[in-house]
């Protein structure tokens, strides 16, 4: 049965209490504080179209690039950016990355569903109710004749939902693991899905009287037709063993962890993805954590894997140092997980390398065909939310790589070294740094650190960087030279007139097409850092209040 | 029986035997949990709805365990029990402001739990069916919202006759014994 509803069936049917006492509290607040354009939203034509596609997946290419080719936004007119229309989310922690067509943008928006949105205006055309946390960019497919879109829900798998009528197709899960965490996006390929898996054990682990840990990540494919699982690799082929013992009665196993969070980059020439692995989180630990696998992507079979730091064993009751908690492993790992996505990218002189960023602030590029590392920069202090923590992009025809450095200080957590949070530019090729780009704090406060933690986008010759203290960045490609910056701890006017304010910018980054600039602004998943629920679409030349 | 002798507990004695049982209760509980193994590994994480009914069970397990007995013959839970004052039924306690001012009735007193109460306790099952179902509500108190719960429940203590929500809702009143 179809979930999707449109905007006006939405209207017909009363919606909700709340979201009436929302919207009507919105717009009071929006009319005396905000500023900015909204648009009228009447009547909306509920079906998108879907001639053209700015994205095949995250990292915009299947290659992981994070550059977008079809950009009129460059160097001449980024500072003419102004803020086109901003969209009220119904989560305070935005953890979706847009499709975009010709006409539509789609989005997911944690615990209310899937809404597609008219790219001039913002208006809702139609919402595919879901109350799980979208959490992946949007994926859209073909089953045959039909169009389809291809969602994960972080905790409950990927979802498969007909793109004109939201009919449910199908919804997958990987079974072989008893706690898998979907954090990272699909990639399609073909007729085939890759979907990424972590655990969430490492966050279960915080329970004293829990076990730790048995799991392990992996990487699944699905027939895009059905659903199907086509194969799974676990990161970590040995099974969990017994291991100590604490309190008495709790039992411990390992090894375990080495979760997969981000989407795979695929080669097409090897027919291989890559992607990198976190840390175990138990003893003993295994040569495959904080790696980077090269599979095959049509039968898993694993092609080669370089792992950069041994001995990594870290869970979330690690945070709680002063505890002494069982379930810290005992020795405690850095906890430098490979949390972005790899990436495929070819040098000026024609080298192909794949490229890893690791949350100990390390970028490392190998030989796509045996995993050889070709070189490695150290780029940062690193930390457990980087270092590199969301996604680097690439600008070939300038022949360099941009990595965000985050550096971030976690309250309780010991961080030894100097951070040197930035965007930093590198020479795809050798890893000769070329440029950095850095600021100052604008507040003392743990909120304001700057740094850079979420993924970030190129497109001719910018680079756009949110940081974690609520301001987006247009940032010359070759000169590392700030063009234009937007401060979001603001309100917004939202043209869906919810209480609409943004926040840190973190997880999936921007997203460009054409002339537009879109981001999700709000991110208070990890402490310290400011929620907001705020969707902005930035449009070269448009003139409105700024 | 001894009805018009007996003295509203005080709020301080009533807080800290709140206290003590929200230790105890929880300390059993997590003893229990982890001897039955209902949320050591990742299977149970997997149908989180089955592992926290069986985590209420073995916490109400645990509460009959510390408090059962003495509920029963004495209308005390430990905490009361060691700060000596119990549970009785509303309609035993014909209150006099005249005598509560009076020393004799102040006088300590040292309880034996598994001797028969000198006074009539309230029956067993307004303690666990009623009563005891507001006992959760304590450690939701750190829920924004829901937190105003327990602190309703907790307020009417200031009334004059010092009876909670839950007792008013059990018909019972905490005497000095």
């Amino acid at each position: 049965m179809s979930r999707l509803r449109n905007t006006r069936s939405r209207i017909a049917a009363g919606g909700r209490g709340l979201a009436r006492f929302m919207a009507v509290t919105g717009c009071l607040w929006a009319t005396f504080f905000a500023h900015g354009v909204v648009a009228e939203c009447g009547t909306v034509d509920p079906l998108p179209g879907f001639e053209s596609s700015y994205a095949r997946g995250w990292g915009i290419d299947q290659r992981n690039t994070r550059y977008q080719p079809r950009s009129t936004i460059d160097s001449g007119n980024a500072a003419k950016l102004t803020l086109k229309w901003a969209y009220g989310l119904a989560s305070t922690t935005p953890r979706s990355y847009p499709l975009v067509t010709e006409d539509t943008i789609f989005l997911g928006d944690g615990g209310r569903g899937l809404v597609a949105l008219e790219r001039e205006t913002g208006c809702e055309r139609w919402v595919y109710e879901h109350e799980g946390p979208i959490s992946s960019t949007i994926l859209q497919g073909w089953i045959g004749k039909r169009r389809i879109l291809i969602f994960n829900d972080r905790n409950d798998g990927m979802f498969a939902i007909d793109a004109v009528d939201g009919e449910f197709i199908w919804h997958a899960t990987v079974e072989d693991e008893p706690a898998p965490w979907y954090s990272g996006s699909p990639l399609l390929l073909g007729d085939t899905v890759i979907l990424p898996v972590s655990s969430k054990e490492v966050g279960y682990a915080v329970n004293p009287i829990y076990g730790c840990c048995t799991t392990s990540g992996g990487m699944a494919a699905f027939d895009i037709k059905t659903g199907a699982k086509l194969w799974y690799i676990p990161t970590i082929e040995a099974i969990a063993q017994p291991t100590e013992r604490h309190w008495l009665f709790v039992q411990e196993y390992g090894p375990s962890g080495a979760p997969v969070w981000a989407a795979p980059s695929y080669d097409a020439k090897r027919g291989l993805i890559f992607f990198g692995t976190g840390q175990n989180y138990s003893h003993p630990t295994t040569e495959t954590s904080d790696s980077i696998f090269a599979v095959v992507a049509k039968t898993g079979e694993v092609r080669w894997v370089r792992q950069f730091t041994a001995n990594d064993a870290y869970t979330a009751a690690c945070n709680l140092e002063a505890l002494n908690h069982p379930n810290c492993p005992d020795p405690t790992g850095p906890d430098v997980d490979f949390g972005a996505a790899t990436m495929l990218v070819k040098s000026k002189a024609g080298r192909e390398l794949v490229i890893a960023g690791q949350k100990s602030a390390d970028a490392h590029a190998m030989d796509p065909e045996t995993g050889e590392v070709v070189w490695t920069q150290k780029l940062g202090r690193g930390g457990i939310i980087g270092g590199v923590h969301w996604g680097m992009a690439a600008n070939e025809s300038l022949g360099l790589v941009y990595v965000p450095i985050s550096d971030k200080k976690i309250v309780g957590f010991s961080s030894p070294g100097e951070p040197t949070p930035g965007l930093y530019a590198l020479d795809i090729e050798t890893g000769e740094r070329r440029w950095k780009y850095s600021r100052g704090s604008r507040c003392p406060d743990l909120e304001c650190v700057f740094g850079f933690s979420a993924a970030i986008i190129a497109s001719n010759d910018i680079v756009v960087a949110g940081s974690m203290d609520g301001i987006l960045e247009v940032i010359a490609a070759e000169s590392g030279k700030r063009l234009w910056s937007h401060d979001s701890w603001r309100d917004y006017r939202s043209v869906n007139n919810v209480v609409t304010s943004g926040g840190a910018f973190d997880a999936h980054g921007a997203m460009i097409a054409d002339d537009l600039l879109l981001v999700s602004s709000g991110y208070s998943y990890v402490g310290q850092q400011r929620g907001g629920n705020a969707f902005l679409v930035f449009q070269i030349g448009v003139d409105d209040e700024q | 029986m001894m009805s018009s002798e007996l003295l509203l507990a005080g709020r301080f004695r009533r807080l800290v035997a709140t206290l003590v049982d929200a230790v105890l209760v929880p300390a059993l509980a997590l003893l229990l949990l982890t001897i039955t193994d209902v949320m050591e590994d990742a299977d149970d994480y997997a149908n989180v709805g089955l592992m926290m009914l069986w985590v209420f069970l073995l916490a109400v397990v645990a509460y009959v365990i510390l408090n059962g007995y003495t509920l029963w013959r004495r209308g005390q839970t430990l905490g009361k029990w060691v700060m000596g004052i119990a549970i009785v039924p509303a309609s035993s306690l014909l209150y006099d402001s005249a005598k509560n001012d009076g020393d004799e009735h102040q006088r300590a007193y040292v309880p034996a739990p598994f001797v028969p109460a000198p006074f009539v306790p309230a029956p067993l099952w307004k303690l666990i069916f009623i009563r005891a179902l507001f006992f959760p509500l304590l450690f939701m108190a750190v829920v924004p919202w829901v937190a105003l719960l327990p602190v309703l429940d907790q307020a009417l203590i200031f009334g004059k006759r010092r009876r909670c929500l839950h007792d008013l809702v059990a018909g019972t009143v905490v005497v000095r014994v």
